[in-house]
């Protein structure tokens, strides 16, 4: 089968049930990376556009909400004439592990990537149970 | 044997002899033709080995344009600035690197990937009118956007046309 290049697409978020959106902005669900070894867990979000101040990360009853803002494309005199992509907000959420230690979590951003460490709490890290001969 | 041979009507012996328009058959028959063409475009072509470093993935653009300039812009997060490569020729614009995976050494990690990543490519034609010597590139929030201005006697060139009625 040929190699396909992937076009990257971004997916339009799920508005839920009970409210609906208010702008005529759209809002995406950013692509993100999980990563998880023994002491944490990583979050890597792609949000184009997002930076430290437009990022915003909500942790409520054991949900991580993240959400981040975009300004508009749009410069004064300018008219879009070709579009691949649109441009809105982001938000996704995530359901956290009892394991998470939440006083610990850490988010940074850099170009447009968010980056999010939920390190396991302490009794979550395996140990090792000495075997006595007894 | 191309893909049209399959396809048991040709266009060729068609086009002498239009049938009358809104004849709801020749209707069909068109949107039948237009839907084997648009499905049969899809395919990509097979690559050989070597293309293979060509481009991973596409990053989207979006162009904005102004009467002075042109605005091309693309999202290309995570990556270091030095690491994009932009290039403007008489023909257009060419922006190519590659976006690094991270942790690449997981250790029997689990892990989700969805991002993009490897190197990409993309070429976007220009029109003929601008000043590629001025133009500027920028890279923020992971977003690219490379701004080119427009040659001032480009604007000056244009010329309307009145259209008088007889």
């Amino acid at each position: 089968m040929a190699e396909e290049k992937k076009d990257v697409v971004k997916r339009e978020a799920d508005v839920p049930s009970r409210a609906e959106r208010t702008s005529s902005r759209p809002t995406f669900l950013p692509a993100v990376d999980i990563y998880e070894s023994e002491k944490d867990t990583v979050l890597v979000a792609d949000m184009p556009g997002v930076d430290d101040k437009s990022v915003n990360i909500e942790l409520e009853g054991g949900v991580l909400t993240v959400t981040g803002e975009v300004s508009d494309e749009k410069c004064e005199g300018h008219d879009l004439v070709y579009a691949e992509y649109r441009v809105g907000d982001y938000q996704r959420s995530f359901r956290l592990a009892d394991t998470v230690d939440r006083d610990k979590i850490g988010a940074s951003v850099k170009n447009g990537v968010l980056r999010i460490v939920l390190p396991k709490a302490e009794q979550a890290l395996p140990k090792k149970i000495q075997v006595n001969a007894g | 044997m191309a893909i049209r041979d399959l396809i048991p009507w040709r266009r060729s012996s068609r086009e002498l002899e239009r049938p009358r328009y809104g004849d709801p058959f020749s209707r069909f028959q068109d949107e039948m033709n237009r839907l084997f063409d648009d499905f049969f475009q899809g395919v990509a072509p097979r690559r050989s080995d070597w293309t293979r470093e060509l481009g991973q993935f596409e990053p989207s653009v979006n162009i904005h344009e102004s009467e002075k300039e042109v605005r091309i812009s693309a999202e290309i997060p995570g990556m270091d600035q030095k690491d994009i490569e932009v290039e403007l020729t008489e023909g257009g614009l060419s922006i190519r690197g590659e976006k690094k995976l991270e942790h690449e050494e997981e250790k029997d990690g689990y892990r989700t990937v969805e991002r993009s990543y490897g190197s990409f490519q993309r070429h976007i034609p220009l029109p003929p009118e601008l000043d590629t010597e001025k133009a500027n590139a920028e890279y923020k929030n992971g977003v690219l956007n490379v701004t080119v201005p427009k040659r001032p006697e480009a604007e000056s060139k244009k010329k309307k046309i009145e259209v008088k009625s007889s």
